[in-house]
């Protein structure tokens, strides 16, 4: 069996099944845990109507810390839309997701997404430059912090520079490709990439607790 | 010169890839024009889409002089309405193709008699007067 | 070794004139992919070679590597035996069988000890000799007796070069290649199923003009055909980039000539010289057929996933390993909350 043959085989599916096993492990035991009492009486009540309302607007900076945020904001923005655009508008990609979702979507043309990545790469970088220079950034950075970033963006990486080539063969560019994706599959759940899909519980309980004091979030 | 193939042919025949020929072309008669210096070309190792080798046959057209050669299969060497730019094309005994070039020069060298098939020539011709 | 006559010579008595040996060499040109200014050398290489002994061996094959040789423009396989090489043995080839074709080879082989040439098709099973056999010999024995005294063996088609059909899963007749086994001896892989015939004639060509064998890849594929992807050469290559894909095989798209990808091309992947040498005599490809490219060059293309499923899609064959992978999730989530709620508790009783 040679490396494109691993990648898109063995390796895929395993990290596929740690994906699956790791995100619900997470999922269940936090939503299991002891919610906090809390004896108060309710100003209103809140339902899922709260909740997803903060997890709209926690989408945009409060107006105090806006200007000191803005720079990060942004880099965060890009990041996250071009990574948007590479993972879920890229026709192969598009066809990687059909494959077990049983449906596809329009994609965009490759000239686009490749300026989607180059977008993401380079403020992925420039976000990294900044926790590494920040002084309280660096202080409490951790192994998380890097790593994460590191998983993140070896896929972006390697898969930009499977249409530059540089003489490298494309099945052995792509074979690394698929191994860097299986490798963010394997550390999403458990590290703060675990964001992807607890962003939404953090925000919408959140959101549920002050909107049932009457307090604006 | 070429068959009438019947091909499932997309709605535009042009991929591009017959303008860059053209261009290599122009500048193999300039070579020409300058140093004497010939060209070749070998169509087989060029990618064409579906209807492009027509389309390049046709663009260059036909010129006043055309032969057909007789050896191991026929060939037709001719040149185009670009005096200079010569279509050459090699059947072998099955009337398949199996050679097409483009010459840029004033004479391609395979329409010249040969040293070796005069002298062969000669020894048939005292034969024959001989006898 | 018996003296035997130069090409030059055997076209000479022949009575093909010198302008016909140029059109030969020009030919001989275009199949090795030299450029034109190479043609005298050709030339005087040919004049002067001496024709190889070629024994070709088939063992567990669909004779569609011999099939297509024998479709070959240029030269034709006909005019190859006769004229350029001295085909020795080939038992779909030849009118002779059994004992009587069995001692040509070994004439052939003895007469020409360390100079001739082994053409396989077909993969060698190993799971049980007596799967398949010549004149009652082993298909394993048979290579390893015929590759004792060659100076090369050329692995015709996939089978023989990577195991092809009868090497996929689930293999029941432990097929393998010929490079499997042979390792003393030089081996060209000339994959493809089948392989384009200009191909496998350009490596006996090149074996004929110039004594030596092509510079060849990590597969052992000759570079000057198997060195590019069918996707850096295609023709419709413009279309993937616009991203304009065909759907299905009659929708518009398709009709246009859109890009096959959704179709399950494996074109990306695949190193032949399909898109530019074509089929045929130059007449087509699969992928300006409509169809999308199987990949047939490369090892093990029968195990790649479907001819009809994209290149991007993962082998995702097992949805109850997957339910499972959840449950083992639920499973460790309980758990972990179940310890977590006791520590709340911890707390909640000290704090």
């Amino acid at each position: 069996m040679d490396l494109l043959e691993f990648a898109r085989g063995p390796a895929l599916q395993v990290a596929a099944y740690i994906l699956v096993a790791g995100s619900i492990w997470r999922f269940v035991g936090i939503l299991m845990l002891k919610e906090k009492q809390d004896f108060s009486e309710p100003r209103q009540s809140a339902g899922v109507m709260a909740a997803l309302k903060v997890i709209y607007t926690r989408s945009f900076t409060a107006d105090a810390f806006k200007k000191a945020t803005l720079y990060p904001k942004m880099l965060a923005y890009v990041l996250h839309i071009g990574l948007f655009g590479v993972v879920f508008l890229f026709v192969p990609h598009i066809m990687f997701f059909e494959g077990f979702l049983g449906f596809d979507w329009p994609g965009l043309p490759n000239g686009v997404i490749f300026f989607f990545g180059v977008a993401a790469i380079v403020s992925g970088f420039a976000l990294l430059v900044r926790r590494l220079t920040h002084p309280v950034l660096k202080l409490i950075s951790n192994f998380d912090d890097y790593f994460s970033w590191l998983v993140t963006m070896l896929p972006l990486m390697t898969g930009l520079f499977l249409p530059v080539r540089m003489g490298v063969r494309f099945e052995t560019l792509l074979a690394i490709h698929i191994l860097s994706v299986a490798l963010l599959m394997i550390w999403l759940p458990f590290g703060k990439l675990g964001h992807t899909f607890l962003v939404f519980i953090t925000r919408g309980t959140t959101g549920m607790v002050f909107e049932r004091r009457g307090a604006k979030t | 010169m070429t068959t009438q193939q019947e091909t499932i042919a997309p709605a535009s025949p042009f991929h591009g890839n017959v303008r860059p020929i053209l261009n290599e072309v122009m500048h193999a008669i300039d070579r020409l024009l300058e140093s004497d210096e010939p060209t070749t070309i070998d169509l087989a190792g060029l990618p064409f889409g579906p209807g492009e080798l027509e389309h390049l046959e046709a663009t260059l057209g036909t010129g006043e002089l055309s032969a057909t050669l007789n050896a191991l299969g026929s060939s037709c060497i001719r040149e185009t309405a670009f005096p200079g730019v010569w279509w050459l094309e090699h059947r072998n005994a099955f009337e398949e193709v199996v050679g097409r070039y483009l010459e840029i020069t004033r004479t391609p060298e395979i329409l010249a008699s040969q040293d070796a098939d005069i002298v062969a020539g000669r020894a048939r011709l005292e034969d024959q007067l001989d006898n | 070794m018996k003296r035997t006559p130069t090409v030059g010579e055997v076209l000479q008595a022949k009575g093909v004139s010198r302008r016909g040996f140029l059109k030969y060499c020009a030919t001989t040109a275009s199949i090795l992919a030299l450029p034109p200014s190479m043609i005298p050398r050709i030339a005087e290489a040919i004049e002067n070679a001496r024709r190889p002994s070629v024994i070709w061996l088939s063992f567990q094959e669909c004779t569609g590597c011999t099939e297509s040789l024998t479709r070959s423009a240029a030269p034709t396989v006909e005019g190859l035996i006769f004229d350029a090489i001295s085909l020795d043995y080939h038992h779909t080839l030849q009118a002779a069988a059994g004992e009587q074709a069995e001692a040509a080879r070994h004439a052939a082989m003895e007469e020409n000890d360390g100079g001739y040439l082994v053409l396989v098709d077909g993969s060698i099973p190993l799971g049980n000799p007596g799967y398949s056999t010549i004149a009652g010999i082993s298909n394993v024995d048979m290579l390893k007796e015929t590759v004792a005294g060659a100076a090369a063996v050329v692995s015709i088609g996939s089978c023989a070069a990577f195991g092809g059909i009868p090497g996929a899963d689930p293999n029941p007749t432990g097929a393998v290649s010929v490079s499997d086994l042979v390792t003393d001896k030089p081996v060209i892989n000339v994959p493809g199923c089948p392989p384009i015939p200009m191909v496998m004639t350009a490596v006996l060509t090149q074996f004929l003009t110039f004594g030596s064998l092509p510079e060849v890849d990590k597969h052992g594929r000759p570079m000057a055909f198997y060195g590019t992807t069918i996707h850096d050469r295609c023709y419709r290559r413009p279309f993937y980039e616009q991203g304009k894909f065909a759907e299905t095989f009659d929708d518009e798209g398709a009709k246009a000539g859109w890009c096959l990808y959704k179709l399950g091309c494996k074109g990306p992947i695949t190193y032949n010289a399909c898109a530019t040498a074509k089929w045929n005599s130059g007449t087509s490809f699969p992928i300006e057929s409509g169809h999308p490219c199987l990949g047939c060059s490369e090892p093990g293309f029968w195990d790649l996933g479907g001819f009809y499923e994209p290149l991007s899609t993962g082998k995702f064959e097992s949805g109850e390993r997957l339910a499972g992978a959840a449950a083992a999730g639920v499973a460790l989530g309980v758990a972990a909350a179940a310890a977590g709620r006791r520590k709340q508790s911890k707390f909640a009783k000290e704090g």
